[in-house]
């Protein structure tokens, strides 16, 4: 990666106690003197040592100490999911870290002085808050000031997906401070108000807002608000968060069961898969289209770093809770639309990274596309040497399965197109393959026994070797 | 003193006096039901696998009070 040496890490300006750059390829923390006193607490104190020890916040080292700046060196995650990419499940335990952080920070005589989403992100199948200026000291008996952030962040996101469905993240993109509570409470059912909760959190507060918004001079007098009180605040959004669910849920439909071939091709499509790759000796892999990660977890135990995507919500989250549920630390799962990737959002353009620039900079050794190609060339009607230069972009290796013109599943996709079906007469192998070695070349080919698929194994021109 | 490097929002400062009295109701009564249920035994296993929102410390001075 060639990057200027001290460049400023483009998320990174919001707050002025210190900012994140890179030093060469190495990603570190400058602290400012304006947050010098909390750091020093919050460090001395033991808050960090314990946050770090429990895996609640990124671990860190102090690289350097002067009176200008303080130096840190975080622990290093491969790969950072945004709101907008996480599932309900996902989504519903960042909302709980961040609430577990504040009510501990305030046990401690600290605050979480923001509540960004962004400020979560997982790692090593789990939560984790990796904004370590986020901490600020408590004064006895003031309201919580990133309450309303994690309204429009967490809170408001999480109900509105119950009554909308895990699309309504996607608003996330467009909102960068999160969904303003106005639009939240006129989104929400009648109904809602009923609930104690979410009349308190979302319309009331909405309701205030807008009596509010003319304190240009901030002026008007804010009211205490005991330690208690705040408690009461924090446990009760738990507990409404953690019981909160999904209103559209189907129950896991188990994808697997529809596959249109046998157990045996299935299983060997799976060997298949295992030998080329544990032959590549990938570090990082990525399967696009992966589902809930079945194929990915043949070669979990001999990958260090396995990134999963899906364009389902619903496999996404079931792939989380196995992970969960196995204690698997080097997979990580998160929603990703092929034809529609999260772009770069926020101030430039560049505060929030698109998944391209994220894919690139993270440079997987090997990309699965497994039963992808014809949803992306027969539903989004993108052409092969299209969808070629898109794995091209940050693939080493590419293993891609092609569902042949008599596969029932591609039949099926074909049909639809009715009168325009000779539209689609390119869809073959040897349009494929020159599609694809515009921009690889082949190294491998072999049909899975007992299907009308064919799995092929590319490597990227230009990388050498 | 705090920074106030965020606009906080007026309403939202003011407004958790009230979302705490009604967060303050709604916690006391599921104590009391949390009581009843565990009595008559109607307990639900959790099905979430995010644990508590308290942080457990092993050597928290404030377990020690009795000694």
């Amino acid at each position: 990666m060639t990057r200027e040496s001290n460049f400023a890490h483009q998320a990174s300006f919001r707050d002025p106690s210190g900012y994140m750059f890179y030093d060469g390829a190495i990603l570190r923390r400058a602290i400012n003197p304006i947050y010098f006193p909390q750091y020093t607490k919050l460090k001395e104190t033991g808050f960090f040592a314990t946050l770090i020890d429990k895996g609640l916040l990124i671990s860190h080292e102090e690289t350097s100490v002067s009176k200008e700046q303080i130096i840190l060196t975080p622990e290093k995650i491969p790969f950072i999911t945004n709101p907008y990419e996480w599932s309900f499940e996902q989504f519903k335990h960042a909302a709980l870290h961040t609430l577990k952080l504040q009510k501990y920070a305030l046990s401690q005589g600290f605050i979480l002085k923001d509540a960004s989403a962004y400020n979560i992100t997982f790692h090593k199948g789990r939560p984790v808050f990796i904004d370590t200026l986020s901490f600020d000291f408590y004064e006895e008996n003031t309201p919580w000031r990133a309450y309303k952030q994690f309204i429009t962040h967490f809170f408001g996101p999480l109900v509105l997906a119950k009554y909308h469905g895990t699309d309504i993240f996607k608003m996330m993109q467009t909102h960068i401070d999160g969904i303003p509570v106005k639009l939240i409470a006129s989104m929400l059912p009648k109904k809602t108000k009923l609930s104690s909760t979410l009349f308190t959190n979302i319309h009331l507060l909405a309701k205030m807002e807008s009596k509010h918004k003319e304190d240009y001079k901030a002026e008007t007098k804010i009211a205490n608000l005991s330690r208690k009180a705040q408690n009461n605040i924090l446990d009760n959004l738990f507990n409404y968060i953690k019981n909160l669910k999904l209103n559209e849920a189907t129950e896991w439909g188990d994808y697997y069961t529809k596959t249109n071939y046998e157990a045996a091709a299935f299983d060997a499509k799976k060997e298949l898969i295992k030998e080329w790759t544990t032959a590549l000796n990938p570090q990082k892999l990525i399967d696009v289209g992966g589902n809930d990660g079945t194929f990915a977890r043949t070669v979990l135990d001999k990958v260090p770093h396995v990134i999963v995507t899906d364009i389902d919500s619903n496999s996404v989250d079931h792939n989380y809770r196995q992970l969960q549920k196995n204690k698997e630390t080097n997979m990580l799962p998160f929603v990703c639309d092929v034809l529609q990737p999260a772009p770069g959002v926020g101030f430039n353009n560049t505060e929030r990274a698109s998944l391209i620039e994220r894919l690139k900079e993270y440079a997987p050794d090997v990309t699965l596309a497994l039963a992808l190609i014809h949803h992306i060339t027969l539903s989004g009607n993108v052409p092969f040497e299209k969808s070629a230069e898109f794995f091209a972009t940050f693939s080493k290796h590419l293993i891609i399965e092609f569902p042949k013109r008599d596969d029932s599943w591609a039949e099926s996709l074909l049909v639809r197109k009715r009168e325009f079906i000779n539209h689609f007469d390119f869809y073959n192998e040897t349009n494929f393959e020159a599609g694809f070695q515009q921009y690889f070349t082949l190294e491998k080919k072999e049909t899975v026994a007992g299907t009308k698929r064919v799995l092929y194994l590319f490597k990227t021109k230009g990388y050498g070797g | 003193m705090i920074f106030l490097y965020f606009d906080a929002g007026t309403g939202a400062m003011i407004v958790q006096g009230l979302v705490a009295a009604a967060a303050g109701i709604i916690l006391f009564s599921k104590g009391i039901m949390y009581k009843v249920k565990s009595f008559l035994g109607l307990m639900k296993e959790e099905e979430d696998t995010y644990d508590s929102i308290d942080v457990e410390e092993k050597d928290n001075g404030a377990n020690d009070k009795g000694k």
